[in-house]
């Protein structure tokens, strides 16, 4: 009993005595506050408020006082276009993570060099992602409308009959990635270009004097050496993925007929335009769960391999 | 010394009005260039006649305003007037306690002016809201030139077999029949109101609200899905309807492509506006159908659908705004947006003066309403609301079956009854 008691009070103090250090209580002091205060205003009170809707029946308008329990989430989970937007949402992360990502580290792989044409070629596939993401749904509306837009163009001019692939229920998913890969690539094209620079001229040269091939270098030299690029651009790629919403509401809305919607834009649709809030309330908080559950399994799956 | 007197007397009476100015925040939707400017004019007038207004002009997109409202009137930026469609969200709002109850301040001349009709659309429990200051009417837009073209006779539409075989004729002559914007949904579901309104009838209406005979799900409901899909089997819309917006098919209509247009009378001018050369179907190739009589319907064949449409008052207005608000929604304004053919102005008299013969048309066959219908996605409120246009967009489209579209609607309801 003593000796506990004695051990705690010895270790006490001597923790209390490295954080009262002089020299770093006045930063902790001075640069913890703001950014603290910022995230339980800006990101902490919200989610507790969203949390809050979520049980109860609430238009927007008023008080809360309907409290119906676990009721908004079982109108979720049984709603008939919940499994569509779910499903949607799973398969842009999959073409982000087959095609986006690949798509990213090849043209990186190519545009690595420090040259004049090459910076251009750069700038060029990085433009769309600093567009912002309704200019950029704008755009390609007007490319893909059935009856201005380029596509009948190309279409007359060849000789063939374009669907409008916006009101096509078939189309519409595949014009959505399109314009998500167009977007993004460039972003996750930079983040392995930072990488890729990062890597000490000589191991390549080294392996290259020692006869190794040019795959094999990418594979077994490049791309091991910014596995922690990669390993981040994955995790942006997924969660932007589950957050996608506003290239989504210029191009289809959610249509044709809402076969096109996001976890977000289903959201924003049936919880906030039909004034259900409470039911937008408990989407948010599932949404906002997928999203813990992939950070804490992928950090422990990839982020600590990153330190191995 | 005397240029500085001066300067300080202009000094103090530019600052002085400005001082004591009253700024009363509107916010409207409007965006054809030309009724915005009648809109500015009457507002600069007003506050010539009274230096101590200033109105504060703001406009929204049309679905931006829809979405934006419910968090705006519940904030600091919450305008002080504002453009209603009545019905189910106003209901909500009242209740919410976010606007001003005006009926003790609201002249009992400008009341009986606007008519009792459109006074109860703003009124809930007894409480005045606002003023309504327009009706409208959904109709059957047609291109002359094209019935012509495909050799159809404007009164064999009369009927919904009459409709029917015409639809067949223009998909025959490759004219597209109709344009509709299902994107935004509402659009098509003008379709299963007129449907309904034809079908059920007031009654019936009112008693499916109430959950009485099997609510939504009841007989006349599953059969407007019923007939509504028989149109859609059809393929009467333009190609990629479901991506098109009400602009896109409004635009449609106007560059004459497409033989019919279900809308109300503000496409008149909306579809000059959307149209390529900005100028639209001329007027004497334009005209208006009821919309066709079906046979066994218990609805009136002269109801109508459309809106009664006006102004808001929120909590924090001032006197000031109302007062401006009685001249603005007077029969003197309204006649002047009439005549321009932009609305039909509910105040009385005010209609009278109108020139233009479609909106003079119009405004006779709402008159002679035995039941005028709210816009059901206005009227039944953003819940149930929501669900119609919904069901409607997919009908249109041929993805739901009647019954189902029926179920949804009246599991929606129920929700809220």
């Amino acid at each position: 009993m003593t000796t506990i008691a004695s051990s705690a009070a010895i270790s006490a103090p001597r923790r209390a005595r490295r954080y009262m250090d002089r020299k770093s209580l006045v930063p902790l002091l001075l640069f913890i506050p703001p950014a603290l205060i910022l995230f339980v205003v800006l990101v902490v009170l919200p989610m507790i408020d969203a949390a809050s809707f979520s049980f109860f029946d609430w238009t927007g308008y008023g008080p809360m006082t309907d409290f119906v329990g676990l009721d908004n989430y079982d109108d979720v989970l049984s709603h008939r276009h919940f499994g569509t937007a779910v499903r949607n949402s799973l398969l842009v992360i999959a073409v982000s993570l087959l095609v986006q990502l690949p798509l990213a580290m090849w043209v990186s792989l190519a545009l690595v060099e420090k040259r004049w044409s090459v910076n251009v070629i750069r700038t060029l596939f990085f433009l769309p992602y600093m567009l912002a993401e309704i200019a950029a749904g704008l755009i390609w509306k007007f490319v893909y409308d059935g009856n201005y837009g380029i596509i009948p163009t190309v279409g007359d001019a060849i000789g063939m009959e374009m669907p409008f692939v916006l009101g096509d229920k078939f189309w519409v998913m595949p014009a959505i990635m399109l314009v998500i890969v167009w977007k993004y690539f460039g972003f996750h094209m930079m983040i392995y270009i930072a990488g890729l620079q990062s890597i000490p001229s000589e191991v390549i040269e080294a392996a290259r004097l020692d006869g190794v091939k040019k795959w094999q270098i990418v594979r077994h030299i490049k791309l091991p050496m910014i596995w922690g690029s990669i390993v981040i651009s994955v995790f942006f790629s997924i969660i932007g993925a589950l957050q996608l919403f506003d290239l989504v509401i210029p191009l289809s809305n959610g249509g044709p007929n809402n076969s096109s919607h996001t976890i977000v834009t289903f959201l924003y649709q049936f919880g906030i335009l039909r004034m259900k809030l409470g039911f937008g309330g408990a989407v948010s908080v599932m949404l906002f769960i997928a999203c813990v559950v992939i950070t804490v399994i992928y950090r422990r799956l990839l982020f600590s391999r990153e330190v191995d | 010394m005397k240029k500085l007197a001066l300067a300080a007397m202009l000094s103090v009476a530019a600052i002085f009005p400005a001082a004591a100015q009253e700024v009363v925040d509107w916010m409207h939707i409007a965006s054809i260039p030309e009724e915005v400017a009648l809109m500015e004019a009457a507002v600069a007038e007003y506050e010539a006649a009274n230096p101590d207004v200033k109105i504060n002009m703001q406009f929204l997109e049309n679905e931006a305003f829809k979405a934006k409202l419910t968090t705006l009137l519940q904030s600091d930026a919450a305008p002080d007037i504002f453009y209603s469609w009545g019905g189910g969200v106003l209901t909500e709002q009242a209740a919410a306690g976010v606007l001003r109850p005006v009926e003790d301040l609201v002249d009992p001349a400008v009341a009986e002016a606007l008519g009792s009709g459109g006074m109860s659309a703003f009124t809930r429990d007894g409480h005045i809201y606002g003023l309504p200051q327009q009706v409208s009417e959904v109709v059957l837009w047609y291109n002359k030139a094209l019935f012509e073209q495909a050799g159809v006779d404007p009164a064999s539409l009369e009927t919904w077999e009459g409709f029917l075989a015409a639809i067949q004729t223009f998909k025959d002559a490759g004219i597209t029949p109709l344009a509709v914007g299902a994107k935004d949904k509402w659009p098509a579901h003008f379709w299963w109101s007129k449907l309904v309104v034809r079908l059920a009838g007031q009654d019936a209406f009112d008693a499916a609200r109430k959950g009485e005979n099997g609510g939504f799900a009841a007989e006349p409901f599953v059969k407007a899905g019923e007939m509504f899909l028989e149109l859609a089997a059809l393929e009467p819309f333009q190609e990629g309807f479901l991506a098109a917006s009400y602009g896109d098919a409004s635009g449609y209509f106007g560059d004459g492509k497409a033989a019919m247009h279900l809308m109300g009378d503000w496409d008149y001018g909306a579809m000059k506006d959307n149209s390529a050369n900005k100028q639209g179907i001329p007027d004497d190739q334009l005209g208006i159908l009821p919309f066709p009589t079906i046979e066994g319907g218990a609805g009136d064949p002269t109801d109508t659908l459309g809106g009664i449409n006006g102004w808001l008052f929120h909590k924090n207005a001032s006197d000031a705004a109302v007062k401006f608000m009685e001249w603005y929604t007077s029969a003197e304004v309204g006649a002047r947006f009439g005549n321009a053919g932009f609305f039909i102005p509910i105040a009385a008299g005010a209609a009278d003066g109108m020139t233009n013969p479609f909106k003079v048309q119009i405004a006779q066959s709402i008159n002679n309403a035995h039941w005028h219908a709210i816009f059901f996605d206005q009227e039944l409120g953003p819940q149930v609301g929501g669900v119609v246009n919904d069901i409607s967009a997919e009908l249109a489209g041929n993805a739901l079956s009647a019954e189902e579209a029926a179920e949804l609607v009246e599991e929606a309801a129920a929700d809220i009854r």
